[in-house]
């Protein structure tokens, strides 16, 4: 299969490139990059924020089909730290050529499942001593996870049959606790009303930001109300 | 000692595989009656392969005694498709910091009771911990995990009690499964390795994973190749601590059976000139 930049193509709703070089701000990050693969619409997407000069070298050179950070973390569910990988050849080679475009070999690959046998996978890089990286993985490492998901959901979604197949669907309590949330109690007097701890609500409101792509629970809400999975208050 | 086990590391470890698929049958077959696949005495399902990580436990002779398989609930895991009883027909939570973790054991045959380092207490607690721990360094924040109410006290008398259930208890064979929510936060991996005592690191390190794998397939009395950028003085300063730790199985052993298995792994890795000298004989002093 070849790979699909999804940089250079109309993408609807979402500029994808924005989002990579929105996280990388956010997390102190130098550079991302996503690899998607989707049986169903049989395609392999990708899109990077490093310079297009290593872009263009990567695939010249045909390094997606020998990185170790693609394929070893797609058999891990969690993230392989490239820390990992110095050892391999492929690896070696690949970060020998990436080093004349600035980018370092302190990064990481989040690998995504989704329900159809796809796959994402999402990586970031620092330039950094490797105690500054430990100390950056653990601050932000939750975070590059739901950016993971929420990226890679998106590139899925934007294939028609699979949108189809990914209507989100929310449990009775997840509605329950997003109506709450929709007429405005703070999470904490959502778990007093239902009498659960704050955490249940927490891993509940967590998951419904996933299933809905949303990046904050304001903007589930929104959503759900559009999909008419709750009641406007 | 805790060893992770996923889809990149899987081939080198068949050995503790199969001891794993053992203790799942000897589990969840014959003591808990699970409605399980077991072909040649190992029970294997459709989630085994798909990649899953496996956090297992093994005893200081490399024996398997726990084991605990997890999977992304962003993906296809047992809550979403053959636990959906548990969930009373509604959909699973699916969060890209939650993970499932199912399957999970202890070898009670094989351990004691009371609360020494070979007890069932303290390998569930080294169990959860280790696993909490593997969560949480992935950038995981909570687990759902599939339990049996007799694992649910072993939990609570641990000071681990779950945090909350989703969905309710249902049959499954001589006992009943339930879903129970775990926090993978420093708190709750502090309180469980405090009730059992477990101190410092759990994982194993990189030699003792080296020993724990599956013996590389070389020709006889043909020394591995050196591995490419491996200098002189790394490949001697691998051999001394495969010794060493050959040594510390050795006198370590404190029943016939553990001694076997130290003395057998001795030999072999002597043969394959893995290490500088036969020193299965140490014990017998």
């Amino acid at each position: 299969m070849s790979v699909v930049d999804l940089s250079k193509v109309p993408f609807p709703e979402n500029n994808l490139r924005l989002f990579l070089d929105e996280t990388c701000e956010r997390h102190e990050l130098d550079f991302a990059a996503y690899a998607g693969v989707n049986p169903i619409a049989q395609s392999v997407h990708g899109f990077v924020n490093y310079p297009d000069e290593w872009q263009t070298r990567y695939v010249e050179k045909g390094y997606q089909h020998k990185d170790p950070a693609l394929l070893l973390a797609r058999r891990s569910i969690g993230p392989v730290d490239w820390q990992g990988l110095r050892k391999a050849p492929a690896f070696q080679t690949i970060f020998r050529d990436a080093r004349e475009f600035g980018i370092a070999e302190q990064g990481l690959t989040i690998p995504v499942r989704g329900p159809f046998g796809d796959i994402g996978l999402f990586s970031v890089t620092r330039d950094c001593p490797d105690a500054e990286w430990a100390l950056l993985k653990t601050k932000v490492l939750s975070e590059l996870q739901s950016a993971a998901v929420r990226l890679h959901d998106s590139v899925v979604r934007s294939h028609a049959l699979t949108r189809q197949l990914t209507h989100p669907s929310l449990s009775a309590r997840e509605v329950e606790i997003l109506q709450w949330i929709a007429a405005g109690k703070s999470q904490q007097d959502v778990a007093d009303i239902l009498s659960i701890s704050n955490r249940t609500v927490e891993v509940h409101l967590r998951s419904i930001r996933t299933k809905l792509s949303a990046l904050t629970t304001a903007q589930a809400v929104g959503r759900a109300i559009g999909l008419g999975l709750i009641c406007p208050d | 000692m805790i060893l992770i086990i996923d889809g990149i590391n899987r081939h080198r470890y068949s050995r503790v595989l199969d001891e794993m698929f053992a203790l799942r049958a000897r589990v969840f077959g014959d003591r808990l009656g699970w409605d399980v696949d077991i072909v040649d005495g190992k029970e294997i399902d459709q989630f085994d392969a798909l990649d899953p990580a496996y956090v297992v436990g093994l005893n200081d002779a490399g024996r398997v005694v726990s084991c605990v398989r997890a999977l992304q609930t962003t993906g296809p895991h047992m809550l979403s498709d053959v636990f959906s009883d548990i969930l009373d027909g509604e959909p699973p939570l699916r969060s890209a910091t939650l993970w499932e973790s199912t399957r999970f054991c202890v070898d009670t045959e094989a351990l004691d009771r009371g609360k020494s380092r070979n007890s069932v207490s303290y390998a569930t607690c080294e169990l959860m911990a280790a696993s909490l721990e593997y969560a949480q360094n992935s950038g995981i924040t909570d687990i759902v995990t599939v339990i049996d109410p007799i694992m649910n006290r072993v939990l609570k008398r641990s000071d681990c009690a779950p945090y909350d259930y989703v969905g309710s208890t249902k049959p499954m064979g001589k006992v009943s499964a339930m879903a129970a929510l775990l926090d993978c936060t420093d708190d709750r991996i502090k309180r469980i390795r405090d009730f059992a005592g477990i101190e410092g690191n759990v994982f194993v390190d990189e030699a003792t994973a080296e020993a724990l794998a599956d013996p590389e397939t070389v020709a006889e009395g043909v020394a591995p190749t050196p591995k490419a950028g491996e200098s002189e003085a790394q490949r001697a300063r691998r051999k001394a601590q495969l010794e060493e730790y050959c040594i510390d199985q050795l006198l370590d052993a404190s029943t016939r059976e553990e001694l076997a298995t130290a003395k057998r792994l001795a030999d072999m890795l002597f043969d394959k000139k893995m290490i500088e000298r036969k020193i299965s004989h140490l014990a017998d002093c």
